[in-house]
């Protein structure tokens, strides 16, 4: 019977449009390594992931959302122990301490932390009696997004702890924060933004300041940004065709395949492309605020509202640091981008917003 | 299902408020989408075609396509320089495994210093690898052969293909032609209109240099699809196609002018040979020379410091650029400003005892027991000191100035060649405004015999000669075949003129220069010598040490009744310009008239008795007095 009602309640346009996302990120993976010596086959090993990536989506949706919040703590504390793991026993990939190797098979931890803070969170939320977050609940949540977070900043993987930022941001709007500790807390991180300037390698400063003054050092960090640029713009209406992006092609524009992409899309398929990518985005955004909104309970609206926050927050970054918004810094473009864990781990936050969607209130 | 009534117990918040903050919570969603799509917009659609260019810029490389330099000839078509392909040896850095093997074997192979090398290989570490290292430049075809036949130790080393400058005759044209070498910044900055780009090979000094233009050719350019590292993929577009530089013809000729090096031999001096009707240079030495085609590839740091610190400046030019007092061969100036101003005839004679008092000085006369009674014709042929001194003092420095000016001392000549010097003009306002001292009388009387406050360069000398070979025509001297002819008809008269090419004619007759005799062509010239300090004084100049002679002058034409080549050489510490610089002017004239010489050799060479030479000889025995 449960069976049954689960195909029959299967949010299925939601799921579509993740699948879509993946096609076209798929795409772009195929043109932007075809080129590239033994990457040319780099898509199907994308396809093979977006496989496992929908199994665990199943799982994701099959079991009740309560009972997810229910051991959210639990499966929240594996994740934080495979972090410190990770620092202990990880795998380092071009500089960073990030990955995980159990057998053949390795993966970043610091992605499913994204999925389980989420979880926890809108456990911790829907379960607090008050209204309004309170200072002992502020530790406690600060503790749930703040240990992961920091554990990997420690790898140091600073795109991933970035994407944190936009977590905790809509669990204090969420939440229901008091404005005056919000004006607080942004006073307290004006404070200490000189002191984490000094903190920052100088490579990172370089990034920052290339986003103020893209003209800064056209051939060091300010290329990548700029051959983006050119990337996207020369894209114009329509684009230069699959296939045939002269930037990606001829290895101008940087890590083409994975955080890069959407300058693939942008410069092959022009406006309409990028657009089509950005309508696709907020199609799936606007069905976790469905699946909010007609939720039965407070849980499934927070689980749903945090996704959605979630995956606004990761793409916003991306897109950001591809049109030269944001500093250059490693975060995938949820969906699209090549990397196992990381669509896996979106997937599943798809698998929540589905979850919740599938047992709404039925008039 | 316990579990979800336990859920449902806490729902006592509003779920407005919730509502609230998911609207809010879409709201962001909506403004950074819209946002990203505006900037979307923005990149793609208002600034896509500059974009779009850029990354045809990215794309597409053009690949300069350079020209091939222009020849240049002699009067007689012969290659003085020329561009030819040349080989370079070259280590592949893409895939390059082993690559101390392979340069510990070349260095025992080729001995090629393996330290060098490797460093320069280090040095190009962060350049793309698909720029070879450049092993050595222009291998001879033996080394070639010797890496070939032992391919499988050299996978990386491979020939590659240039275009070198080549100076067939090598040092013995290179101040008349001088040499090629990559343009550098300040070349670069004068010539702003594009047709120059770093790496441009270009003409330095000499011919090369006042022709370039003509010679250097048009760059072309060609697009080539390149990836992000530049290596060059696929085909190409068509650009331009180069233009290649223009054939140059000089009026040198290379016979004279290798005799005229051979013959200055170890000798520091320059000479320059010229028709004197119509200025065409045929032959310009400077010695010390240097080889130009070591400038072609580029110049080792050794080699640039030995020629740039030879203490006897190999690079200058003397022919054009060193200056030094006219000696005796100023006489001939001084006769003619004596004449033309009417302060001396042919008749006019004077005493020459020696020496004489002039000023409360007492100027000497190079014969010590002194010429006696001499006339314009004598004084000039026996070189007479008093006669002159006297001359000078009468007409005065400002006349002197005048036919000196008039005849170019002090002037350019206007020769197709950069770098000549103007020398010092026997003039009262040079002095004042160099010296910042008054003329005094006594300046006048060393000017008189070439001494003193007056430098000239050879070229002068030979432009000044010319004019009194070929009727009182100031030419200008020239190296390019067809250069404006320039002649500027001098306000001399022609008894004047006759005078002293009659005396000229004796200098080499029986006067100071009967080394330049020549059979049965008639030479006219004047020896000089032009002082030089000395700690020695009263040594025969033949003894004393070198750096203390004079340095020896002749100047003058042949034949002397019709001229047809015109000449001024000058031997730095020579001693008596009879001596030392008759010689060689003799040599090189021997090559210029060789057709109406009588065979030197006692026994004829079998081709020579088999030329009409013995018919040439009896019709040209019967003109020579």
């Amino acid at each position: 019977m449960l069976r049954r009602r689960l195909l029959d309640r299967l949010d299925v346009p939601t799921i579509a449009a993740a699948l879509a996302l993946a096609a076209v990120g798929m795409t772009a993976i195929a043109s932007a390594t075809s080129q590239q010596p033994g990457r040319a086959g780099l898509w199907k090993t994308q396809l093979a992931w977006l496989g496992i990536a929908s199994l665990a989506a199943v799982v994701v949706i099959a079991v009740d959302y309560h009972i997810w919040a229910e051991f959210s703590l639990s499966l929240h504390g594996v994740t934080v122990a495979l972090l410190v793991a990770v620092l202990l026993f990880g795998k380092e990939v071009g500089g960073n301490r990030s990955w995980l190797a159990v057998g053949p098979v390795t993966f970043q931890p610091s992605e499913f932390a994204k999925w389980t803070t989420c979880l926890a969170i809108a456990a911790f939320l829907a379960k607090r009696v008050h209204d309004r977050i309170r200072f002992v609940q502020a530790l406690q949540l600060g503790a749930i997004i703040g240990v992961p977070m920091l554990l990997i900043a420690k790898q140091p993987d600073f795109g991933t702890a970035l994407t944190f930022v936009p977590i905790a941001l809509a669990a204090v709007l969420l939440g229901g924060l008091r404005w005056r500790v919000v004006a607080l807390a942004m006073c307290l991180v004006a404070l200490l933004a000189p002191v984490g300037w000094r903190h920052l390698k100088p490579y990172q400063k370089e990034r920052i300041l290339t986003v103020v003054d893209p003209g800064r050092d056209p051939s060091g960090i300010g290329y990548q940004v700029r051959q983006s640029k050119i990337a996207v713009g020369s894209g114009r209406l329509t684009g230069k065709g699959l296939f045939k992006g002269t930037q990606t092609r001829l290895n101008f524009l940087p890590a083409q395949h994975t955080d890069f992409v959407l300058a693939v899309i942008a410069e092959e398929l022009g406006f309409i492309g990028a657009a089509g990518v950005l309508a696709l985005f907020y199609y799936l955004l606007y069905r976790g605020l469905l699946a909010a909104r007609s939720s039965q309970d407070r849980l499934g609206t927070y689980l749903s509202l945090l996704a959605v926050s979630w995956l606004t927050g990761q793409a916003a970054i991306n897109i950001g640091m591809v049109l030269g918004l944001m500093p250059t810094i490693g975060v995938p473009l949820p969906f699209l981008s090549y990397g196992g864990t990381a669509l896996i781990s979106v997937m599943c936050g798809i698998g929540l917003i589905a979850n919740v969607r599938g047992r709404r209130f039925v008039n | 299902m316990d579990y979800r009534e336990r859920w449902e117990l806490k729902e006592y918040q509003s779920e407005q408020r919730l509502g609230t903050r998911a609207a809010l919570l879409h709201a962001v969603i909506v403004i950074v989408l819209a946002g990203f799509l505006g900037v979307f917009w923005y990149l793609q659609i208002v600034k896509g075609d500059e974009f779009a260019l850029l990354a045809e810029n990215n794309r597409l490389r053009r690949i300069a396509l350079p020209p091939t330099r222009g020849v240049v000839l002699d009067r007689w078509d012969e290659v003085l320089a020329s561009t030819r392909p040349a080989l370079n040896l070259v280590l592949v850095r893409e895939g390059l495994t082993d690559a101390e093997g392979q340069l510990k074997r070349l260095e025992r192979l080729l001995g090629i210093p393996y330290d060098g090398l490797n460093a320069r290989l280090q040095a190009m570490r962060r350049r793309p690898t698909f720029e070879p290292l450049v092993i050595k430049e222009d291998v001879q075809l033996a080394d070639i052969a010797k890496v070939e036949a032992r391919r499988e130790w050299f996978p990386s080393v491979e020939v590659e293909q240039t275009a070198l400058r080549d100076y067939p005759d090598g040092p013995a044209v290179a101040h008349a032609v001088g040499y090629v070498g990559e343009v550098n910044e300040s070349q670069l900055a004068k010539i702003a209109d594009g047709s120059l780009q770093q790496g441009d090979i270009v003409g330095k000094t000499g011919i090369e240099r006042e022709y370039d233009e003509v010679l250097r050719g048009r760059r072309g350019w060609k697009l080539q699809t390149v990836n992000s590292l530049g290596r060059p993929l696929g085909s190409s577009q068509p650009g331009r196609d180069p233009v290649d530089g223009d054939p140059l013809r000089l009026t040198i000729d290379k016979r004279l002018q290798r005799k005229l090096v051979e013959s200055l031999a170890d000798e520091v001096g320059s000479g320059i040979f010229m028709n004197p009707n119509t200025g065409e240079v045929l032959a310009l030495a400077s010695t010390p020379g240097y080889d130009p085609n070591v400038f072609t590839a580029p110049v080792s740091r050794t080699t640039w410091t030995a020629l740039i610190s030879d203490p006897r400046h190999p690079l200058n030019d003397r022919a054009i650029s060193s200056f030094y007092a006219p000696g005796s061969t100023f006489k001939v100036l001084m006769t003619i400003a004596g004449l033309e101003t009417g302060a001396i005839t042919p008749q006019t004679t004077v005493f020459c005892s020696g020496s004489a008092m002039i000023y409360n000085r007492k100027f000497m006369c190079w014969k010590k027991g002194g010429h006696g009674t001499v006339d314009v014709h004598r004084a000039l042929v026996q070189s007479c000191n008093v006669f002159y001194y006297l001359l000078g003092r009468k007409i005065g420095i400002d006349a002197i100035s005048k036919y000196a000016k008039m005849f170019g001392i002090g002037e350019l000549s206007g020769i197709d060649i950069p770098g000549e010097s103007r020398g010092n003009p026997p003039s009262v306002e040079w002095k004042q405004r160099i010296h910042k001292e008054p003329w005094y009388p006594g300046d006048t009387i060393s000017v008189s015999i070439g001494q003193g406050l007056l430098a000239v360069t050879p070229v002068q000398m030979a432009t000044m000669i010319s004019a009194v070979a070929n009727g009182g025509s100031l030419v200008r001297p020239h190296l390019a075949r067809d250069a404006r002819l320039e002649s500027a008809k001098l306000p001399v008269s022609s008894g004047t003129l006759a005078l002293i090419r009659d005396a000229l004619a004796d200098v080499v007759e029986e006067g100071t220069a009967t080394r330049a005799q020549l059979g049965p062509i008639r030479v006219a010239g004047k020896t000089g010598t032009a002082q030089v300090f000395k700690k020695s004084v009263g040594v025969d100049a033949d003894k004393q040490p070198k750096d203390e002679r004079d340095h020896a002058w002749f100047i003058g034409y042949a034949p002397a009744e019709h001229p047809e080549i015109a000449f001024a050489i000058v031997i730095e510490h020579g001693g008596h310009g009879g001596t030392t610089a008759a010689p060689v002017a003799r040599k090189v004239l021997e090559v210029f008239f060789q057709d109406r010489l009588p065979h030197k050799d006692a026994v004829p060479a079998l081709e020579a008795s088999l030329t009409a030479r013995p018919e040439i000889r009896s019709a040209t025995t019967p003109t020579a007095r």
